[in-house]
């Protein structure tokens, strides 16, 4: 066994332990040891990476030594190793944007608190990317759970409370689900660990026993993770969530937190339930019948939305239903496509909070659109960058929202049924997400005769800055080379299963 | 070949480097640097005409099957040309009309960009990279349409956007397919559809090109997504408008001429549904955008309204798809896009000097302001097509090449649309003529003040004119050029 094959389980348990050690030290130390293993943990995820792309093929690696099927295991390939890599970077930036506010929000005798959150945050959602086995996936999920709403309700004030409360209620009504799917599917199979029951699934499936369970089980499943992570009808409680939380913790819970659970109904997809039976099982359409309704209610909600950060948030619940609708295609093009669009949303959607904080900042702390007349004027960096953001969101060639709507449209017109709607719905979409965006736009390019608000300058504020030039870079990136990580996906969906 | 991306380069960074740097004190400081940036983009870009020859630039990859792809064609050096020329004139022209503006320096700075971005549509070589610059085309000529910042301006600015994003994306809906159905995205000469996609799918292609036709159909204006030009191009500035209305309205006319002569082909559309369909819809264009220009008092909506007329003029060239017509409508794309230019300058300078925009108010004017009022006079007379100007030779080809068609019912429908157009052409633009030299026997000539509009302002006007006029007097060699284009893409 080679030496990086440990990387994956290291970096879990690094983070783990790095938020047990937090919880004694104060918020600045604390904050060092996050940064520090943020970093490393990119580091160990590069390797792993490098080394999935060299071999060509996943490896398993098993935990403490005791094999299949009684053993816990991990299992890396391209696609989770590229996944670990990027969400540490998306965190990394997202930390130091929201810093400052962080600093003004959070008390401070409590800013370590959200350091060990964040380390258990990160640990779990590499260990949801990285697990082999379906119920430490569930453990994880839980951690996840407990560790958002606390990032959620840090910031203490009414709203995030009630915020925090609800997304906790239907958190964990999908984790009650998703644990009852589990539980189906261990009484069914036997097995917990992901490749065995697959080949007891297909096995079950061949022999055409068990079929109702079988389907109750998958419902069960894509349910719990669709209502953890957004998908409409599900949403009531992403708004507030996303809304009041302190800024980093937004951006997080956005392009992170939603994201891993996709990631892991993806996993439960190719490799708990094998493709093809899911394919049958006509979940799918359902996935992509809502993922259509979200794209269009996420924007028209968006619309009616006065506040810029509720906007951005409510925008969140149109994504989401992108990746479901190329989930729901059930097509390897697809699902290719989701995957793209889980980096260019997590990409964009974190720029456009952390973005959007600055425009407020320089609005005398007011969210309303009248109030942000000018704000790009009055802080050239956030104006520039919250207007990069809304292109790709828009759709715009050359940043990464555009690959991503090729990559749908493309995966759509190879789909002999689902190719009308899915197109039709695209295009309304794409104007839905215009109108807010760029109506926006032009509110914060909208000058105003001597504006009550101060301005500030980059020396004001380097390191906000240079996040936002990251994410720009980041952005412009996904946008303009996106071949070699379309390359990579699909190479890592083929070694995926 | 690397002037082609110079020509696009420098004007986008030029303008890009207006709007960030710090506000400029001296005005004539930023007027000299907008003029000599202006002056080498139009030196770069008749460079890039020259020297190219046909060479192809791929600057990068969007992804592995779509390269972006820069390509010196006949089509594009007639559009670049109408474009440089007209930039200029209508650059030169804002230096003083601009004065009294706020924001001079952001209006120069997008003006810059968009110059940079119409330049690259022209030098377009595929679907993709003709998509990629016309959304950025939407993007940063919206500034434009925005730039006085009133409610008004910026209603229209959204509804510009939103119809034009909507268009784009019908435009898009193409490009998805025809990278399935097509041998390749990049323009040729006869269309890139296999003859076994094309026999298997023609339905669904046909759609297709229906609806790119739709969806570029936006920009330049054509019914029944029309409704946002009206609306746009009077609330910008004289010159936004000029440019808007002579170049940015092309834009769409080039796509609907990529998309048809240089993607499906003209004999995979040609007799098809999609073919008669386009040809109403110009045909109503035509139609409709004269009687509502007729009935409007403000004088630049009366000549936004003419563009959504006259552009389908052009389109309805391109839509018969004869040898004579696509002739005409080709012409009348350089036609239109002078006179169009000069009629809005010539509104541009009357309002500067008299503060007044409805028809009715310019009694007199001719008066006042010979110079200017002869040539809105001749350019007047171009646009209705009488000769010797060059929109009688455009509109003769126009209606020639539709008799001669052989299309039943339209072969005569289609010139007596445009017959009937002409007239109320005359109806529209003439009135301003009449009452400015023959304001009649109550004018009171005592208070009349001579008020030439400055040489800045009158240059760029005398040289539009002229060249409607040169056009019409020697078209021998410009005909030619053209007919060998129509004799490749036909």
């Amino acid at each position: 066994m080679d030496f990086v094959q440990n990387f994956p389980a290291v970096s879990i348990l690094l983070c783990l332990f790095g938020g047990i050690i937090s919880s004694g030290l104060r918020g600045k130390t604390a904050r060092y040891v996050n940064r520090g293993l943020l970093l490393v943990v990119t580091f160990l995820s590069l390797c792993t990476l490098c080394y999935t792309l060299e071999s060509g093929e996943a490896f398993v690696y098993v935990m403490g030594k005791f094999p299949a099927p009684w053993g816990n295991e991990i299992r890396a390939g391209m696609l989770e190793a590229f996944m670990a890599f990027f969400f540490c970077i998306i965190m990394l930036l997202s930390l130091e944007g929201g810093k400052k506010k962080l600093v003004e929000e959070v008390e401070e005798e409590k800013v370590f608190l959200y350091y060990v959150l964040i380390d258990l945050l990160l640990a779990s959602l590499l260990a949801l990317v990285y697990t082999n086995d379906l119920f430490t996936a569930y453990v994880f999920v839980e951690i996840n759970t407990i560790a958002a709403c606390g990032l959620i309700m840090i910031r203490q004030n009414g709203r995030t409370i009630e915020a925090a409360a609800r997304y906790m209620i239907m958190s964990l009504l999908g984790s009650g689900l998703l644990l009852l799917g589990i539980c189906m599917l261990y009484d069914l199979t036997g097995h917990l660990l992901m490749s065995n029951i697959k080949d007891q699934a297909a096995m079950l499936y061949a022999s055409g026993q068990y079929r109702i369970p079988l389907l109750v089980t998958i419902a069960l499943m894509s349910v719990g993770l669709a209502i953890k992570s957004a998908l409409f009808p599900f949403h009531a409680w992403l708004p507030d969530a996303y809304g009041y939380s302190t800024v980093s913790s937004a951006a997080i819970l956005s392009s992170l937190v939603s994201k891993g659970y996709i990631f892991l109904l993806i996993k439960i997809i190719y490799r708990v339930i094998g493709f093809e039976v899911f394919y049958d099982s006509r979940i799918i359409d359902v996935l992509f019948a809502f993922g259509l309704m979200g794209m269009i209610f996420g924007s028209v909600s968006a619309i009616r939305e006065n506040d810029v950060r509720r906007m951005i948030a409510f925008s969140s619940v149109a994504q989401i239903g992108y990746i479901y609708m190329g989930i729901g295609m059930g097509t390897q093009a697809g699902m290719a496509a989701s995957v793209f669009h889980i980096l260019s949303h997590a990409a964009t959607k974190s720029l456009l909070f952390i973005a959007a904080i600055g425009l407020t900042d320089v609005s005398g702390g007011s969210r309303k659109f009248i109030d942000l007349t000018g704000g790009a004027y009055r802080n050239k960096w956030a104006g520039v960058a919250f207007t990069v953001g809304s292109l790709s969101m828009v759709g715009v060639p050359l940043f990464s929202g555009f690959i991503s709507k090729l990559l749908f449209a493309q995966a759509a017109v190879q789909n002999g049924t689902k190719m009308l709607p899915a197109l039709i719905v695209l295009g309304i979409s794409t104007v839905l997400n215009a109108i807010y965006f760029m109506k926006t736009v032009i509110r914060i390019y909208t000058p105003v005769e001597d504006s009550a608000y101060e301005s500030v300058t980059f020396k004001n504020m380097k390191l906000y800055g240079l996040t936002l030039i990251c994410f720009i870079v980041l952005n412009v990136f996904l946008g303009v080379s996106s071949q070699p990580i379309v390359d990579l996906i699909e190479r890592g969906l083929t070694v995926f299963s | 070949m690397y002037y082609i991306a110079l020509s696009v380069l420098f004007p986008i960074l030029t303008g890009v480097y207006l709007l960030v740097r710090k506000e400029i004190k001296n005005r004539k400081s930023l007027l000299i640097q907008t003029g000599i940036f202006l002056v080498i983009t139009t030196v770069l870009g008749v460079l890039a005409l020259c020297l190219s020859g046909g060479g192809i630039l791929t600057p990068f990859n969007l992804t592995d099957r779509l390269p972006i792809l820069f390509k010196v064609d006949e089509i594009s050096i007639l559009f670049a040309v109408m474009t440089m020329v007209i930039f200029l004139c209508a650059g030169f022209f804002s230096f003083i009309y601009m004065e009294h503006e706020e924001k001079e320096k952001r209006y120069y700075g997008f003006y810059l960009i968009v110059f940079g971005i119409l330049l690259a549509l022209c030098f377009a070589g595929n679907l993709i990279t003709f998509y990629l610059f016309f959304e950025l085309l939407t993007l940063s000529s919206m500034p434009l349409v925005l730039h006085t910042g009133s409610r008004e301006a910026i209603m229209a600015g959204l509804k510009y956007l939103f119809y034009s994003l909507s268009g784009a994306y019908m435009a898009l809906f193409g490009v998805y397919f025809i990278e399935r159905y097509g041998n390749t995205l990049t323009f040729s000469t006869g269309g890139v559809i296999s003859s076994q996609a094309a026999a298997d799918n023609t339905g669904i292609l046909l759609w297709i090109a229906f609806l790119m036709l739709i969806g570029f159909g936006v920009k330049a204006g054509m019914f029944p997504m029309h409704a946002w030009l009206p609306a746009a191009h009077p609330v910008a500035p004289a010159p936004a408008s000029a440019v808007l209305s002579a170049v940015i309205v092309k834009a769409g006319v080039l796509g609907m001429v990529r998309a048809v002569y240089y993607i499906f082909g003209v004999s995979f559309l040609r007799g098809t549904w999609v073919q008669t369909a386009w040809m109403v819809l110009t045909l109503i264009t035509v139609f409709m955008g004269s009687m509502l220009a007729y009935r409007e008092p403000v004088l630049k909506k009366r000549l936004a309204y003419s563009t959504v007329s006259q552009v389908s003029y052009i389109l309805f060239g391109f839509s018969v798809m004869d040898a004579g017509s696509v002739t005409g409508g080709l012409l009348h794309v350089l036609c239109h896009g002078a006179i169009k230019a000069g009629l809005f300058l010539c509104a541009g300078a009357l309002i500067y000097k008299t503060g007044k925009t409805r028809v009715e108010e310019f009694r007199g004017a001719g008066k006042e302001m010979p110079v200017l009022m002869w040539c809105y006079t001749i350019l007047s007379l171009g646009l209705i097509g009488i000769p010797p100007t060059g929109g009688f030779i455009s509109k003769w080809y126009l209606a020639e090449g539709a008799l001669s068609s052989g299309l039943s019912g339209f072969s005569w429908i289609g010139p007596t649309v445009l017959l009937v157009s002409a007239l109320l052409t005359a109806g529209y633009l003439l009135p301003l003529a009449i009452n400015g030299f023959l304001p009649g026997a109550d004018y009171d000539y005592g208070s009349l003040k001579k008020k030439e509009p400055p040489l800045l302002m009158v240059i760029p006007i005398l040289v539009l004119t002229l060249l409607s006029v040169v056009m019409g007097l020697f078209p021998e060699p410009l005909i030619h050029y053209l007919s060998l284009i129509v004799e490749k893409i036909l």
